[in-house]
């Protein structure tokens, strides 16, 4: 898969990854992916909402191991 | 026959419906809401920032500090134990559901961190308050002193939003950089945290126990927080992200699960006022409980300052106790900002405050004395109705949202 951004959001919590994730998809043209790496738990719920709302598609969530989450995001 | 042998046991199951996935965040407001309301037939509702306050006086008494000599034991303390067990009780609940590790952030997120902290610590001490026992309980509990710290909150929220996104787009580098993750389970690796935190579970129960004997009203207060902490982190319990979120991704979800409380809680509130229910006090001082003298401007400007502490931290009191117990270290040190600058702003900056601030005490503050029990009840019921069509309204149309 072609991934055009990796947005590292280790460490980061509410509402950081989340803010940080919005404002990057928005430099996104539409189809291209987006690779997030996180280890805020809050994401695993909010991510989906928010992909569910603005018409994302969440192609893949990972773990990517030492508490690590992967997660692919295409724009719609 | 392969396939059935797949399907968990009913225990396990029982389990998963806990802690494989987070819950609504409704199923938490509610759940905290009945809680909220047996603390309060039991002795008085919640509160959070009380409690950290005396983690903070015991520290200075442990210093030496003279002036924080006659601090009470935080091991008798009715909310400072509940506060503490509450950070257990969410330790309890990332443990098992594998979700514990520490979580260190990049530097300039341990800064803020701090300083939101220290904002929310001013914030109370002047407000009479925190998200918790200035909304979540006051609102219910019929102070018209909480609606207005209510609504200082809620523009301290909106300022602190402009900033992070400001900081994001100007100074990108404070919320980037090193971070490290230590402990964590993965899915293979981890079962040690959910032994864990049976064993933490069981302990915190026993100590439960043995207090009952002295003190059962501690007991009860400590059983409340393990299962207050577990609830607040299993749905994610947070009230800056129902100000926040619909400001920010528009989401409305956080909001609705606090509104969920605030109506079960008002409910109950309601009543435990109105018949008096409890026991050793008059009916006036069970109305008057967590009906705080902080109208008007005291309220609003202390609503304003927590508002803008708790975004900046990105957890308010309750919200940075249980994100403590998950191990993210920007929330330990918000609740050590918190800890270290509540006494000192409690004895040293809000004294000076106070007297410059326009206050009246012929407002006695309880909405019933002047609009009865059903006035106060509707009106509450209303703003609730209110900020959630709102909200839900700023979801479809993405009015007010930042993205």
């Amino acid at each position: 898969m072609d991934v055009k951004i990796t947005l590292d959001c280790k460490g980061l919590s509410c509402p950081m990854p989340m803010m940080k994730l919005a404002k990057a998809m928005k430099e996104l043209s539409s189809g291209e992916v987006l690779e997030m790496l996180g280890t805020d738990p809050g994401t695993k719920s909010d991510l989906p909402k928010w992909c569910e709302k603005t018409g994302n598609e969440m192609l893949e969530e990972s773990d990517a191991g030492g508490g690590v989450f992967r997660y692919l995001i295409k724009k719609a | 026959m392969a396939e059935q042998n797949k399907k968990p046991g009913i225990l396990r199951e029982l389990f998963n419906t806990f802690f494989a996935k987070h819950w609504p965040v409704w199923v938490g407001g509610i759940t905290l809401g009945f809680l909220n309301i047996l603390l309060f037939a039991v002795k008085s509702p919640w509160g959070a920032s009380g409690g950290i306050n005396n983690w903070g006086e015991n520290v200075f008494k442990l210093l030496g500090v003279s002036a924080f000599e006659n601090a009470s034991p935080t091991g008798t303390n009715l909310y400072a134990m509940l506060c503490l067990i509450l950070i257990v009780g969410s330790f309890v609940g990332a443990l098992l559901s594998k979700e514990f590790a520490l979580r260190i952030p990049p530097k300039g997120e341990i800064v803020k961190g701090f300083i939101g902290g220290g904002l929310m610590a001013i914030g109370a001490t002047l407000g009479l308050g925190c998200t918790i026992g200035s909304f979540f309980s006051g609102v219910p509990a019929l102070s018209g002193g909480a609606i207005i710290f209510t609504i200082g909150l809620f523009v301290g929220t909106i300022v602190a939003l402009k900033y992070l996104l400001w900081e994001m787009e100007k100074f990108p580098k404070v919320s980037s950089g090193k971070s490290f993750t230590f402990l964590a389970a993965s899915e293979k690796n981890g079962k040690w945290q959910v032994w864990l935190g049976w064993m933490v579970f069981a302990s915190v129960l026993v100590l439960a126990y043995r207090v009952a004997g002295t003190n059962g009203v501690l007991a009860w207060f400590i059983i409340s927080g393990l299962l207050m902490g577990l609830i607040c982190q299993r749905s994610r319990f947070c009230i800056v992200k129902a100000f926040r979120d619909p400001f920010m991704t528009g989401e409305s979800d956080g909001s609705v699960g606090v509104m969920a409380g605030l109506v079960i809680t008002l409910i109950g509130f309601t009543a435990i006022k109105y018949f008096g229910v409890g026991v050793g006090e008059t009916i006036r001082a069970r109305e008057m409980s967590w009906v705080f003298e902080q109208f008007w401007l005291r309220g609003l400007l202390g609503g304003f300052i927590f508002g803008i502490g708790m975004t900046v931290a990105g957890g308010c009191a309750v919200g940075t106790l249980w994100r403590v117990g998950e191990g993210q270290v920007k929330l330990w040190m918000s609740a050590l900002g918190f800890l270290l600058i509540s006494p000192i702003s409690k004895k040293y900056i809000v004294p000076g405050i106070v007297d410059l601030l326009p206050h009246t005490m012929k407002f006695k503050n309880y909405l019933p004395d002047y609009i009865g029990y059903a006035g106060a009840f509707m009106l509450v019921l209303a703003i609730i109705l209110i900020w959630y069509v709102f909200v839900k309204w700023n979801e479809r149309t993405g009015r007010f949202s930042a993205f």
